[in-house]
């Protein structure tokens, strides 16, 4: 029977291009109050049955995963995210091996590498030397292989003289960056990554991610991160892990916006509403001014930005003690635009109608481009924090931000805007509105980096 | 390697790891030997002062002070006590080290359960090679002591390594065993010590056999060391052939409980994770 299963199975799905598939998968811990309790529950279960008592368990069960089904393809770049104790460290050493699941299966082709938590499987009272090889070998190297790779893995971790230190003298960094760089150079076909990047510095962040983007071009990444805009950068599709259940799966920005409303929502309580009722659209614009036709004859790349209207219905979340009722760009004129330059000053306006009494509002935003990525942002807060705008219901606050618009790189953009009581630090989201207006950048002289800056001067000429 | 699938268990299996893995084991066995006179002056000479040292100890103690007798017979001379005790004294250590560190291997190397697919089977062969080579230096202590003393070694010196492999197979098979169990049970670790010492006290190493009431024979003849200890003395001191068809049911209960052991330690190491 399992047999014909399995076969049929096999017809159905080619599992060619799977790299991870798991299917019902659950652990569940068994704690016990008193190691007694152990021993007593390997003995106890028999005895009673033996003498025909019913049933007793001395543990407390814990289920840190509960019938997760996914499958990852062979290529693709997941990112994990959930909150401390979710069950994504359970998930992966999973599908690592080193945890036996409870039920379900867990199915991966290729050879996995995995970075969890700091130093994995180091022998802290070895040598950095010692471990590069025992890792390798671990990881499936022969001991010619990591003689050829030797001198690469010591050059990727760049740890200097400590090489030849035991491994417990290491800070935290050194341990990271030598164990990244053994699993960098074994050959992995799937890379499982448990937010140990966040260690390293500056430098070897960068060697980390240049690294993993050339990895993903052909290899299979799966990668956990309370970060969640990290997620967004790197991933094709994200999993979002709640109390060991999987909530939703999908598009990284879908998926982290969602974790993030959640994540919101249970720190300041249950928020009254996800989609606030629209309380009465802002006046029209009186008068719309297009900025196209004072450069109608300049180059064409100029950073022309297209912009749409103030979208009501993005999607929100919030408390609902305050109510964002729209948001405008304006030229330094305070004429709306709908077309913006990259460059110019615009005002960006937001504003906003009191449900409630709000001691002290701070409103803010932030853009985005089309990946979910921050680009900038920036709120009232510091500006407002020794005489805070208090308000009460029926209140109307406009926020005006002005600012130069950075030179953006071609493609969509979006900005969230939100409206919050507090401090910088703690405070209370009322309403934010996820892509309340988003503009697209058509053209754009901006030839690296996130965003541009307007050059004020570039020169280039011959010494001599 | 899938780590997904459930740990094989065949004989074969255990030598394919064995192979693959053989330069990490002799690696890492190769630091246990050096570990452990790390930092010291002498390093790895101390490996062949210390037996050097006891048996300078007993051969005072037994053969000067205590005036000892084997009762082997007209050829015992002042140090034979000495060398024949330091016979069985080796054996026993080498069984001792690898019983009394087997219950922590899995616990003092956590990190290779939980953080990466560790071929945990081979701690308990790594334990072993370390044991091994600690007694193949003392047991060339032993024969260079016997030179000088005797001013000749017994051609059937060449046989020990036939009479220890039994019991380096037993051994390893035990050390499995008792590696799985002291995940579970952190209680072994304790009791563990005691029953090396009972092994000790319970087999013909400070006394022969026949020292013994007759009524306790059956247990001393029960413990494993006995009769590898009785070979061995044969061989390296009296110069005699081994009981070989006695070495051949040996090795073929020791294989027994090897396997036994091998298969046991794959069934449990799945649960090794959780209890860690």
């Amino acid at each position: 029977m399992f047999g014909f299963k399995k076969l049929v199975r096999d017809l159905l799905m080619s599992s060619d291009d799977i790299a991870i598939r798991i299917q019902g998968l659950t652990k569940s811990f068994q704690i016990y109050n008193a190691p007694q309790d152990r021993l007593k529950q390997f003995f106890m279960p028999r005895l009673l049955k033996f003498l025909g008592k019913s049933d007793r368990r001395y543990y407390k069960e814990f289920k840190a995963l509960e019938g997760v089904s996914f499958e990852v393809k062979k290529g693709e770049t997941v990112g994990i995210v959930g909150r401390n104790g979710s069950g994504k460290s359970t998930l992966l050493q999973m599908i690592c091996g080193t945890l036996a699941p409870t039920d379900g299966q867990v199915e991966t082709h290729g050879r996995i590498a995995a970075l969890l938590e700091l130093g994995s499987g180091f022998n802290p009272e070895f040598s950095g030397r010692e471990n590069v090889y025992m890792n390798a070998t671990v990881l499936g190297l022969s001991q010619e292989e990591v003689d050829d790779r030797f001198d690469e893995i010591i050059y990727f971790a760049d740890i200097g003289d400590f090489l030849d230190q035991p491994v417990k003298t290491y800070s935290s960094g050194m341990m990271v960056r030598l164990a990244f760089a053994v699993i960098a150079h074994v050959n992995a076909d799937i890379l499982i990554v448990d937010e140990a990047l966040a260690v390293g510095d500056a430098f070897f962040s960068q060697k980390c991610m240049r690294f993993l983007r050339e990895f993903m071009k052909t290899g299979t990444v799966l990668f956990v991160s309370h970060d969640t805009a990290s997620v967004k950068s790197l991933c094709s599709s994200a999993i979002w892990l709640e109390k060991g259940m999987l909530i939703q799966e999908g598009s990284p920005k879908d998926v982290c916006e969602l974790y993030l409303e959640a994540f919101f929502e249970a720190q300041q309580g249950k928020s009254s509403t996800t989609r606030l009722r629209k309380l009465e659209k802002i006046r029209s614009p009186s008068s719309v001014k297009d900025q196209r036709l004072e450069f109608i004859n300049a180059s064409n790349l100029r950073n022309d930005i297209a912009l749409f209207e103030f979208d009501s219905d993005a999607a929100s979340f919030g408390k609902g003690g305050a109510e964002i009722l729209g948001v405008q760009l304006l030229d330094g004129f305070e004429h709306l635009l709908t077309w913006i330059v990259g460059g110019e000053t615009v005002i960006f306006r937001v504003f906003v109608y009191c449900q409630e009494n709000l001691t002290s509002p701070i409103i803010g935003f932030h853009i985005k481009d089309k990946l979910g990525q921050t680009l900038f942002g920036d709120n009232t807060f510091l500006t407002y924090q020794d005489q805070p705008v208090g308000c009460s219901q029926g209140d109307e606050i406009v926020a005006d931000f002005v600012f130069n618009m950075p030179l953006l790189p071609a493609g969509e953009y979006t900005v969230s805007v939100a409206i919050a009581d507090g401090t910088q630090e703690a405070h209370v989201q009322h309403h934010w509105i996820h892509d309340a207006l988003h503009f697209k950048s058509e053209s754009s002289s901006v030839s690296t980096g996130l965003v541009g800056i307007p050059m004020q001067e570039i020169k280039m000429f011959k010494k001599n | 390697m899938n780590p997904h699938a459930a740990q094989p268990t065949s004989l074969f299996s255990l030598g394919k790891s064995i192979w693959t893995n053989r330069h990490l084991i002799q690696k890492l066995a190769w630091r246990e030997v050096v570990e452990r006179y790390k930092g010291s002056v002498l390093g790895l000479f101390w490996s062949f002062i210390n037996p050097v040292l006891m048996l300078i100890v007993y051969t005072f103690v037994f053969s000067v002070v205590f005036q000892a007798k084997w009762g082997v017979g007209d050829a015992e001379n002042k140090t034979s006590f000495a060398l024949i005790l330091f016979a069985g004294l080796i054996l026993h250590g080498f069984l001792a080290e690898v019983f009394n560190r087997a219950p922590n291997l899995i616990l003092n190397n956590a990190n290779y359960v939980k953080k990466v697919v560790f071929p945990l089977e081979l701690l308990p062969i790594i334990c072993l090679a370390s044991a091994s080579f600690n007694g193949a230096i003392s047991i060339t202590v032993l024969l260079i002591a016997s030179v000088i003393v005797n001013g000749y070694l017994p051609w059937t010196v060449m046989f020990i390594p036939l009479v220890i492999l039994p019991l380096g197979t037993l051994v390893l098979g035990c050390a499995w065993i008792l590696a799985a169990l002291g995940v579970f049970v952190r209680d072994v670790s304790q009791t563990i010590g005691i029953i090396t010492t009972v092994m000790l006290f319970m087999a013909p190493v400070f006394f022969p056999l026949s020292a013994m009431p007759e009524k306790f024979h059956p247990f001393i003849l029960a413990n494993p060391l006995t009769f590898i200890i009785e070979q061995a003395r044969e061989v390296l001191i009296f110069g005699r052939q081994p009981n070989w068809s006695g070495l051949a049911v040996y090795m073929l209960i020791a294989f027994g409980v090897a396997w036994l052991g091998y298969v046991w330690f794959q069934k449990t190491r799945k649960g090794f994770a959780d209890v860690l």
